[in-house]
């Protein structure tokens, strides 16, 4: 087994991190997801799920090489998914989740496809081309939960509001874990949290929703 | 508290298998916006590799030519 130096132990969490937070949602992705509001919604509700899940086990298995040991079955998370992915049980908590988690994760990936090592960055690369239309699915039902009728913009809302500091609070103890830069499995070009709620920003205006 | 989708528009779905091949009419998705109904199309047509995908607003088709009703010559 290779010596694992700080870099390489926090990097592994952080895989493991990602592959949590997948697993969830791809089970949230079926459990919620096929009694969506309409027939398009829950087909691809469902197929995102096995994008979903599909990634998981990539990332699982990725981390079984990292650390040197074999690939085991897979039979929950780690314990490592963000608790708000964790929780979602209706259509409104899973977009807002669905949205957060998938934008965070999108901005890690695409800093770790600028690793220095080569490997590491040809890892990511079909993964962030495959999840990029989870995160249009997620925004784009975003911004119709938001301009809904009734009492959905404002429980949207309020999901989005524990969603989203806590996907930025991730961001924020990921940037702490400068060995992971300084090894160079991830690149330090700009601040995750700052373009974290750049996007979010562009969903909504500040005043509706916290990033704090 | 039930999620009310807001008006949804039909949206044509064309592709094509190979390059040279035909760009080939396969269905329609109904979707609220066109970056939806792209996703939707690429979710629920996915049995082929397909080289190319697009989805036209059926409403910005403009015809040269459409089907008279089967009974419009008797007032129906």
């Amino acid at each position: 087994m290779a010596e694992q130096t700080a870099g390489l132990t926090s990097f592994i969490h952080l895989v493991e991190t990602i592959a949590d937070n997948k697993y969830v949602l791809g089970d949230r992705l079926v459990e919620v997801g096929v009694s969506g509001p309409n027939l398009e919604a829950t087909l691809a509700a469902i197929a995102m799920a096995q994008g979903e899940l599909g990634h998981a086990r990539l990332l699982y298995n990725w981390s079984a090489d990292l650390k040197g040991v074999k690939k085991a079955d897979v039979k929950d998370q780690s314990g490592k998914a963000l608790p708000n992915a964790v929780k979602v049980n209706n259509w409104i908590t899973l977009i807002a989740s669905l949205y957060a988690t998938n934008a965070a994760i999108d901005l890690v990936l695409k800093a770790v496809s600028e690793s220095e090592h080569a490997k590491v960055a040809s890892r990511v690369q079909k993964l962030i081309n495959e999840q990029k239309e989870h995160i249009i699915y997620a925004r784009g039902w975003a911004k119709q939960l938001l301009n809904d009728k009734g009492a959905v913009p404002a429980k949207f809302k309020e999901a989005l509001n524990e969603a989203i500091p806590e996907a930025g609070e991730w961001l924020k103890s990921v940037e702490a874990q400068t060995e992971i830069v300084e090894e160079g499995y991830m690149s330090k070009t700009v601040s995750l949290y700052e373009a974290f709620k750049a996007e979010v920003e562009q969903l909504t205006t500040p005043a509706l929703v916290s990033t704090n | 508290m039930s999620v009310k989708t807001k008006q949804r528009t039909t949206f044509d779905v064309f592709t094509r298998i190979e390059r040279g091949d035909d760009l080939i009419h396969i269905g329609t998705v109904e979707a609220e916006t066109a970056e939806l109904a792209k996703v939707y199309a690429a979710y629920t047509y996915d049995e082929e590799d397909w080289v190319e995908m697009c989805v036209v607003d059926r409403a910005q088709l403009d015809w040269v030519r459409k089907p008279k009703g089967l009974f419009a010559g008797k007032g129906a």
